[in-house]
């Protein structure tokens, strides 16, 4: 065929060309090049540095207490934050029609998918790094004056603050599973909202044992990640659900993210691109 | 009937043209009600909306009917907060459907003034969301009468203030509605609109309430009978929200340690969150360029 | 090599494309005809995998697009100029379509080049006009050097300009042995671009023939195609006069 006479053809052979590493380059060169993404995990930080220190101000004096609950008490908000970076991420090519290119140039697509995961992941967790530490940085001086601490080694305060990483790279996925599969970022906002927060408020406002178990199985329990033993146990006291270790309550939003995204990915594969 | 047409009528002034096959406000809002009314997601919204407030006010009565003390309008307002989605989704769709389908340029190339296309996306979306609205608080009614008689408790509507709540309810959505159309007329782009609105809907007033919960010592809070300071300003900023509102529309009150503003306050703050952002989207379209 | 065979897809009750076989052969520019609506970006969308055909095959040299082990240096496309974030800049936009297939940035500079971006190129997409971003269609369908090109309605919205380097393009790249497939419905144009041209109508194949016999037939390649497509025309505008009459008829 006169068409092989190009080069690139007649290097390229039978290997597949469009391997996991290129993608996920090409995926991670698209998140950057939007300043939307900047614009985003700024907001974000600023929220959950902002609520912390806001709260700092009316922190009891304990000495000897955790200063952890505190610098992670702006996790509520600042999840707003890693829902909308996994939305966009997944169904705003839909919107724009860039899915179209990407689709072309990956026709697997399932490869699009698996480096959206690692590129969300990445930002994701990055974003929530600073952002844990400029709200630690924004109620030093309040922990300081009132005595308490921040012991690393302490294996609550390491739970809390590994959990504020790890619950909002969590939210991000599920705002991926929940983009990828609806294809509108503004649907999935909605539902991810509608799941992490409203869900739980309306049950926790009608408690129950039928409302308490459903409050325990969504995604929105994996915050107990961030609650210190004490609050456990408080919240615990009153509720007749089943009392999830605060690791278990993680793995429940990893279910979360993990189910969005493969009914994501099946959807992905068998459905048309428009 | 072009036969019939009087020879006079096309040979009327220029100036009388104008007026008569111009753009009014009422066939710009007529303009305005059948793009709503055309778009399948309205329906959708509007569905939702009744069928969210009946699901979960039914739920509600039926889960709380076996406490002695039962009062079905108690659970009344329950299906509120969900039922406020459809309608601030629907809203931010509208504010923002012009901008973000490019339709913009037919519809301001057709009423070159602007503003008069944004106060008719504000009537229509209002009568669209008015009469969801009276369909879901209907609803919701009607879904406490199966507990109700299961107990042999009369509905009294009449009675108590229930037609202030009533009337609460009908204003919490149509303001909702609204406050999306404004969000999203002042933003233009549904993905930023609709993370402010549900931002400033749903997701403050619980982050704020469950952050202040974090950060008090849950002991000492139970052991003291006053509102924890934390608690008190939270709830004091909430007050202030579309949330905190809707409270004091829909009768529940103030919450502690927050100022009681009474129902008529409520209203005013929903106002303000609606008048707001709306003279700023009014203001935006008047001096920024369209593209 | 574009092969069709027996191509169908339905969407519910409603065929966009109805068993159509045609082929694109290398070293032609192929034009792509129809009525709206007649199935010409369905079908090329089929062709490139991002729609599933209800039945029969597409494929690229003898192979299923999603099976090709280098798609973009295969297959250059260009469905839709408006396929871009408009929040990203053309240069980006490239660089990140470039990276799925380890192509490097002196290649993206190229077609940047090529098509005459240069100066709009760190400029973000949401700012351009149709011309322009049309040229960005047409880069990222050059980006891998491909043996075969799809690009429906390339010259849409170009200046006299960018017509006349287009037809230029394409027929440089047929001389070079490619592949090309082209939709438009400027028929001037494609007279003088086309080697060969496919037309179809309610998703059905009308005529594949070469452009110089249909126009030889019925005196130019815009008759023979009005003549073809008579039966097979879903929306039809009409002249204000006809319009009057049929509302006159009606009332009475």
């Amino acid at each position: 065929m006169a068409a092989t006479t190009h080069a690139s053809d007649a290097r390229a052979g039978d290997r597949p060309q469009v391997t996991l590493p290129r993608v996920v380059a090409a995926e991670w060169d698209k998140l950057t090049s939007l300043p939307a993404t900047a614009w985003l995990a700024l907001a974000t930080v600023v929220a959950a540095a902002a609520t912390a220190w806001a709260l700092g101000l009316f922190a009891r004096p304990d000495a000897g207490g955790s200063g952890a609950p505190t610098a992670v008490a702006g996790y509520v908000l600042a999840q707003l934050g890693f829902l909308v970076l996994g939305a966009t991420t997944g169904a705003g090519e839909f919107r724009t029609g860039t899915a179209r290119v990407t689709f072309v140039a990956v026709p697997r697509r399932i490869p699009v998918l698996v480096a959206q995961v690692v590129v969300t992941t990445a930002v994701a967790a990055l974003t929530a790094v600073v952002a844990l530490v400029a709200a630690l940085a924004a109620t030093a001086g309040q922990r300081a004056a009132l005595g308490l601490g921040l012991d690393v080694g302490d294996a609550e305060t390491l739970r809390l603050l590994a959990g504020f990483v790890l619950y909002q790279t969590g939210v991000a996925l599920v705002g991926l599973g929940l983009g990828v599969l609806l294809r509108r970022p503004d649907a999935a906002l909605v539902a991810g909202v509608l799941l992490l927060v409203v869900l739980d408020h309306l049950l926790a406002t009608n408690p129950g044992r039928v409302a308490d178990t459903a409050r325990a199985l969504l995604p929105g329990a994996g915050a107990r990640l961030l609650q210190g033993d004490d609050r456990l146990a408080a919240l615990d006291a009153t509720a007749l659900g089943p009392h999830l270790a605060p690791w278990t309550a993680g793995l429940v939003l990893a279910a979360w993210a993990v189910v969005l995204l493969v009914a994501g990915g099946v959807r992905l594969r068998r459905h048309d691109v428009t | 009937m072009t036969a019939t047409t009087p020879s006079s009528l096309r040979t009327r002034p220029t100036a009388a043209r104008t007026t008569s096959h111009g753009p009014t406000l009422a066939r710009v809002v007529a303009s305005e009600w059948t793009k709503l009314t055309s778009l399948r997601s309205s329906w959708w919204a509007a569905a939702l909306t009744v069928a969210v407030s009946a699901a979960l006010t039914y739920l509600s009565a039926q889960a709380s009917s076996v406490d002695p003390g039962f009062d079905p309008m108690g659970s009344l307002t329950s299906g509120v907060l969900l039922a406020q989605v459809p309608p601030l989704v629907l809203g931010v769709l509208v504010g923002t459907g012009e901008h973000s389908t490019g339709a913009f340029r037919t519809t301001f190339v057709a009423v070159p003034r602007r503003w008069p296309v944004l106060a008719a996306q504000t009537v229509a979306t209002a009568t669209f969301a008015l009469l969801a609205a009276v369909l879901a608080v209907v609803a919701a009614v009607l879904a406490l009468v199966p507990s109700a008689r299961s107990r042999g408790i009369p509905l009294d509507l009449g009675a108590d203030g229930t037609p202030r709540v009533l009337g609460g309810m009908v204003l919490v959505l149509v303001g909702t509605a609204l406050l999306g159309l404004a969000l999203g007329a002042l933003l233009r782009r549904p993905v930023p609109a609709v993370t402010v609105a549900v931002l400033v809907v749903l997701v403050l007033p619980v982050a704020l309430v469950l952050a202040a919960d974090l950060a008090s010592d849950p002991l000492a809070a139970s052991a003291s009978a006053s509102v924890p300071p934390a608690q008190a300003a939270v709830n004091t900023v909430v007050t202030f929200l579309p949330a905190g509102a809707a409270s004091l529309l829909t009768g529940e009150g103030a919450v502690e340690g927050a100022p009681d503003l009474g129902a008529w306050g409520g209203g005013l703050v929903l106002t303000a969150w609606v008048a707001v952002p709306l003279a700023l989207a009014a203001l935006r379209l008047r001096t920024r360029d369209v593209v | 090599m574009i092969q069709v065979e027996a191509l169908t897809k339905r969407y519910g009750s409603v065929t966009a494309v109805d068993g159509l076989t045609f082929t694109a052969p290398p070293g032609t520019v192929t034009g792509f005809l129809g009525p709206n609506g007649a199935g010409k970006s369905t079908t090329m969308r089929m062709v490139v995998g991002l729609e599933r055909p209800t039945s029969g095959t597409a494929t690229v040299d003898g192979r299923r697009y999603a099976d090709l082990p280098a798609p973009l240096r295969t297959v250059g496309v260009m469905l839709d100029a408006r396929s871009v974030h408009p929040g990203r800049t053309a240069f980006r936009h490239l660089r990140a379509l470039a990276r799925t297939h380890g192509i490097g940035r002196a290649r993206v500079d190229e077609v940047i080049g090529m098509t005459g971006l240069e100066k709009v190129a760190g400029r973000r997409a949401g700012t351009f006009s149709l011309g322009m971003g049309q040229r960005l269609g047409i880069a990222g369908a050059l980006l891998g050097d491909p043996g075969t090109l799809i690009l429906d309605e390339p010259v849409n919205g170009l200046d006299p300009d960018g017509v006349l380097w287009v037809r230029g393009l394409v027929r440089g790249l047929a001389a070079e042995g490619r592949t090309v497939l082209l939709s438009s419905h400027l028929m001037h144009e494609l007279a003088l671009c086309a080697d060969r041209v496919v037309v179809i109508g309610r998703g059905r194949l009308l005529a594949d023939a070469p452009v110089q016999e249909l126009a030889e037939d019925a005196g130019s390649l815009e008759d023979a195609y009005l003549r073809l497509t008579a039966g097979a025309v879903e929306y039809r505008g009409r002249t204000a006069e006809e319009t009057g009459r049929a509302a006159t008829g009606g009332a009475r």
